[in-house]
């Protein structure tokens, strides 16, 4: 069943003088057991959207329905938490939430609150560890002794081990290097095409939304303002350009080859594809 | 959390809101001390009368000035409560039994409320009057005095001014922190003692890392910049007195010379 969004309407502060409408009616559909983006400018109402999915906001007015719950103004959530293990949020520097003494604790906190028992949580982490690239002898080491890089990993670790049918994903990969950021979106591809988990992925990094992503929504002030396949999307640059976001590499490349007169195939975005093109007409003008 | 208006600086141009902060901070202090003059009820007509000449002046609203007492509310309740129970003096009003109230409790109840409503008014107009740095800066200026007796005027303002502005960051990462936590199945109204226990301390302990974290960035950006608290400084905005300042000094005065004076007669 896809995550349905309808007139989604958030106002913060509502009755105060300090009142801002940050959603202004967004309707989406997000198709299940696929990579979705969500792009646009800061302040266009990403994180506020983000916040509807797992009943951290309530909408002000309009609906969200997603995992078999229904979440409109007149919802009082009984079962937060239930709704909260379907639906995992790892938030902007995930680092920034660890707290306990120990990684092992600190992966078991969430399964915790949603009352595994002690023998499931350790089975759940156990299996969790190797998925972010760490080992057992992390366990009872403490998650402030390690790298940044190795912090975010047991963040995720903390959200991965509730094993949730949907991974909303604020800017995973923010900070890290490039060799780890590819690791850590390999990491979600691969729940995606092995366990089928449905992934929503705020980015600013269009490498990246290209690369992973099977679908792009484009959020402009408040509302959604695109929505298209990925690959039909990063045909029309222009559509970035709108929100000032820099069009990936290859897009890049393609536009200044076609400037220069060359023909290139409009849904080929791999190099190899583009330089064969170009090898070819260079061939053939010959 | 965004509500906080007490201590809110409001960026509306007016007489009071280009006073000098020195001469600010000054009234303030001047008719704290006039409001703790036991000069009974009288002696706060002045001081309401300087205060609605302030919010007129001002541009403010008494309505944002009282806002900020709404926190305050269930302290005065608590406290008359405590009053009534505790003091038995003056005419029995109210016998239920072996509940009393005494005229005593009520009135002792009355003068509080006045007196922090009173005080928490001035402060409201101050802060809401006057940039956190200039008040910083009005701060180190009347503490310079004392420097000869080793207190650190400058560090203490440097320091106002870090708190005061890592304030809205802090509230920030408290709410960040807090969805992250409840994204984890955290629950902070319900579960059981131990829970909430854990509730909390899911809360404070990444707060106070960051914090330090970002206290330990800060320090290291104002080292590569120089920042030596020693050394002699300028400014780049220099205070100045003008009419306006003496004025509402002198009458700030003339206010607690008439509180003392009602005291002193009265008494």
């Amino acid at each position: 069943m896809p995550i349905e969004i309808k007139d989604l309407v958030y106002v913060y502060s509502q009755g105060t003088p300090f009142e801002h409408k940050a959603l202004k009616g967004v309707n989406l559909t997000i198709p299940t057991g696929k990579v979705t983006a969500i792009i646009g400018q800061t302040g266009s109402g990403k994180s506020t959207l983000v916040q509807h999915l797992n009943g951290l906001l309530r909408p002000t007015q309009g609906s969200v329905d997603i995992a078999g719950y229904h979440l409109d103004p007149s919802t009082r959530l009984k079962d937060a938490k239930a709704l909260r293990k379907k639906v995992g949020l790892v938030f902007q520097f995930p680092e920034y939430q660890l707290f306990e003494e120990t990684i092992a604790k600190d992966i078991g906190f969430g399964p915790k609150n949603f009352g595994y028992t002690p023998e499931q949580i350790q089975e759940a982490t156990e299996k969790v560890l190797p998925l972010v690239g760490l080992d057992s002898s992390f366990l009872e080491r403490s998650p402030f002794e390690l790298s940044g890089g190795q912090k975010r990993r047991v963040a995720i670790a903390g959200i991965l081990v509730q094993d949730p049918e949907v991974l909303v994903l604020d800017e995973p990969a923010a900070g890290l290097d490039p060799q780890s950021a590819r690791e850590m979106m390999n990491l979600f591809m691969s729940l995606n095409r092995k366990e089928g988990k449905t992934i929503l992925l705020v980015s600013h990094d269009m490498e990246h939304v290209l690369e992973y992503c099977d679908e792009v929504v484009v959020m402009k002030d408040g509302k959604v303002s695109t929505q298209m396949p990925v690959h039909e999307f990063f045909k029309h640059p222009e559509l970035l350009r709108e929100i000032d976001i820099n069009p990936p590499g290859v897009v890049l490349l393609k536009e200044q080859l076609q400037q220069q007169g060359f023909d290139i195939p409009l849904d080929s975005y791999s190099l190899d594809e583009i330089a064969q093109a170009v090898k070819a007409q260079v061939k053939a003008h010959e | 959390m965004n509500n906080i208006a007490l201590g809110r600086y409001l960026p509306i141009d007016s007489v009071v809101s280009r006073m000098d902060p020195r001469s600010k901070i000054m009234i303030l202090l001047i008719l704290m001390i006039a409001i703790f003059i036991p000069a009974g009820f009288w002696g706060y007509i002045p001081i309401v009368l300087f205060i609605i000449a302030a919010l007129y002046l001002s541009k403010l609203k008494l309505s944002y000035a009282m806002r900020s007492l709404k926190p305050m509310m269930w302290m005065m309740v608590f406290l008359l409560v405590i009053n009534i129970l505790v003091l038995h003096e003056g005419t029995l009003l109210v016998s239920w039994g072996w509940f009393k109230i005494y005229s005593s409790a009520l009135i002792q109840t009355a003068y509080v409320i006045i007196r922090l409503t009173l005080m928490i008014i001035l402060t409201t107009i101050l802060t809401a009057t006057t940039k956190p740095l200039d008040l910083t800066l009005g701060i180190e200026k009347l503490l310079k005095p004392f420097e000869k007796i080793g207190l650190p005027a400058h560090v203490i303002a440097m320091m106002i001014s870090i708190a005061l502005r890592f304030i809205p960051t802090l509230i920030e990462e408290t709410n960040r922190i807090m969805n992250a936590q409840a994204s984890r199945g955290i629950d902070m109204q319900n579960g059981s003692f131990k829970e909430k226990i854990s509730a909390v301390l899911s809360l404070i302990v990444p707060l106070f890392v960051s914090a330090f974290d970002r206290a330990d960035q800060l320090a290291n950006a104002m080292e590569a910049r120089g920042y030596d608290p020693s050394r002699p400084r300028t400014r780049y905005k220099v205070l100045k007195m003008n009419s306006v300042d003496y004025v509402a000094m002198a009458l700030s005065v003339l206010v607690l010379a008439i509180d003392i004076i009602m005291a002193v007669m009265g008494v």
